[in-house]
């Protein structure tokens, strides 16, 4: 008696094929996109989601998750500063105070509820799939992204007629990091010119970007690193709070301008 | 302006515009110490002057104040057209939906923003003072680069509430110890310590201290709006420019007074506050 259903290779196929098309042809006019599939990404991706918000991020590797796999020198205790291991509670991960207002956890614990609360609130997800350029719109407003999948930048540059395709969106949200690589097509096209590192108040840093992540340009959302690439704060070491409540507070400004344009 | 305007006019109202986050008791006692030295001056706390909800004010305030930016602090602050994203977050900060921080200001476009929502503006019988909690620097020509500022005089008087916990220097062994604490990679808590060790010597977040300082740095204010003087080098008076926290502790805290000269020239301004420039 076998374990398993009878199926044919035919059949996986066409599941694959058919559920994976369906999925791309929801993709591509979306309410927001998310590039980026990091702990800001996916807290921002969860929020909206669960208010109804048809979301989609955009990952470049096969894992969702970014660093927040692993803390500080590729050690895997994750660490959150008061008030955010609130959002901890939320998804469920359980988390040991080390001192007064700082939180540690495995980070494979947090990062897998993580994506699991991301993935269970709706989001859904194109992973190995890297961002290409955006989609600009009336008065050079962000208006989606253009994709690619992420093996095609490896393949020799002989091979150069594999050619991306375009999603909309109402709203992108760049969640890349460091890169801030939607900022920097914008940049690209002088768009937008970022003031560089070092005139902040680096002191406040943690607190600022979350302040600041909001819009950077119309149609376009920075969180998490990414906002402290563009508004030229300092780096910040290996502690997470910032990144999981930037993302909440670009859910926020996203959320309120997606409930304005319907009202 | 010209000296025959000024020469002669009567200081009659002290408006002091609150912070974005004011603590109730900082300009309380503000107000009860100017009004003490200056019994014939009306003196009145207003609301914040860097918050509205008019949607023209935002827009214009926001643009001006992410133009005040303070991008490099090697340099002047050069005109500059903000990102959009700046001058949202602007936006925030004056609709109250974003803490002030992480950002310094160029005093004198702050100053300018601030002056340009004044309707005395143009009125010497009025000084105005502007609290606010963002950071602000001013540049100097002497080593080239930007310095936070407390108190920066001027038609209006601007007062960073921040300022006086970070603009005045903490004593130079605290910035050793913080930079070997760094190095160390130690965390927030020993830095806790290291602040706790250090308590006494400096003004920090939450220091009732700060209260008491805000009164002799808003008479500064007032000072220079009468005769353009606002300073004295006597190091345990009021109108001490203090450079370090020792100093602002030693003239605001420990002595807490005026010296015999500038308690001469307050006594005779508190009968009649004539602007003597």
């Amino acid at each position: 008696m076998p374990i398993f259903e009878k199926s044919s290779e035919r059949s996986i196929t066409r599941a694959i094929i058919s559920e994976f098309a369906k999925d791309m042809e929801k993709f591509s006019d979306t309410d927001v996109i998310v590039i980026g599939g990091g702990p800001s990404g996916l807290v921002a991706a969860r929020d909206l989601a669960l208010k109804g918000v048809k979301v989609l991020i955009v990952e470049r590797n096969n894992y969702l998750g970014g660093g927040f796999w692993i803390g500080g020198f590729l050690m895997n205790t994750i660490t959150v500063r008061a008030p955010a291991q609130k959002i901890l509670d939320e998804i469920g991960v359980k988390y040991r105070q080390f001192e007064k207002g700082l939180y540690v956890t495995p980070g494979p614990l947090a990062c897998s509820k993580l994506i699991a609360a991301a993935c269970e609130a709706g989001v859904s997800v194109l992973n190995m799939v890297s961002f290409d350029d955006i989609v600009l719109r009336e008065k050079n407003r962000v208006g989606g992204a253009v994709i690619n999948w992420t093996p095609v930048a490896l393949l020799p540059r002989q091979i150069s007629c594999v050619d991306p395709v375009a999603l909309e969106s109402k709203i992108v949200i760049d969640a890349t990091g460091h890169d801030a690589m939607v900022v920097k097509k914008l940049e690209e096209r002088g768009l937008i010119k970022t003031p560089g590192f070092g005139a902040m108040w680096i002191e406040k840093s943690e607190d600022a970007v979350v302040e600041h992540s909001g819009f950077a340009h119309p149609g376009l959302i920075v969180i998490g690193m990414a906002v402290s690439t563009t508004f030229g704060l300092p780096r910040m070491g290996p502690t997470f709070g910032s990144m999981l409540l930037s993302g909440r507070k670009g859910a926020q400004v996203a959320y309120e301008h997606l409930k304005g344009d319907k009202d | 302006m010209s000296t025959s305007r000024a020469t002669k006019t009567e200081l009659k109202r002290i408006d002091l515009y609150s912070s974005e986050n004011p603590v109730a008791s900082h300009l309380d006692g503000v107000r009860e110490y100017l009004s003490s030295l200056f019994p014939t001056v009306e003196v009145e706390i207003r609301p914040c002057l860097l918050r509205a909800t008019k949607s023209k004010i935002v827009d214009t305030l926001a643009g001006r104040l992410a133009s005040a930016r303070m991008r490099n602090p090697a340099s002047r602050v050069q005109d500059f057209v903000p990102m959009y994203g700046e001058v949202e977050y602007e936006k925030r900060t004056i609709r109250g939906s974003a803490t002030v921080g992480g950002v310094v200001y160029d005093a004198s476009k702050v100053a300018a923003a601030a002056g340009s929502l004044l309707k005395s503006h143009d009125s010497l019988e009025t000084a105005s003072l502007v609290f606010t909690d963002r950071l602000v620097s001013t540049y100097s020509d002497d080593d080239m680069r930007h310095h936070l500022r407390t108190v920066v005089c001027g038609f209006p008087g601007v007062l960073s509430i921040s300022g006086i916990y970070e603009a005045p220097a903490r004593p130079r062994e605290y910035y050793f110890a913080k930079r070997q604490l760094k190095a160390e990679s130690a965390g927030d808590l020993a830095l806790a310590e290291l602040e706790q060790a250090f308590r006494d010597e400096f003004i920090d977040y939450g220091d009732p201290r700060a209260a008491e300082a805000l009164k002799g740095l808003s008479l500064q204010a007032v000072m220079f709006h009468l005769s353009l003087e606002p300073f004295c080098g006597d190091s345990r008076c009021r109108l001490f420019n203090a450079h370090w926290q020792k100093d602002l502790i030693a003239s605001q805290i420990v002595s807490g007074r005026l010296c015999d000269k500038h308690e001469e020239i307050v006594k005779k301004l508190s009968k009649k506050p004539v602007l003597s420039w």
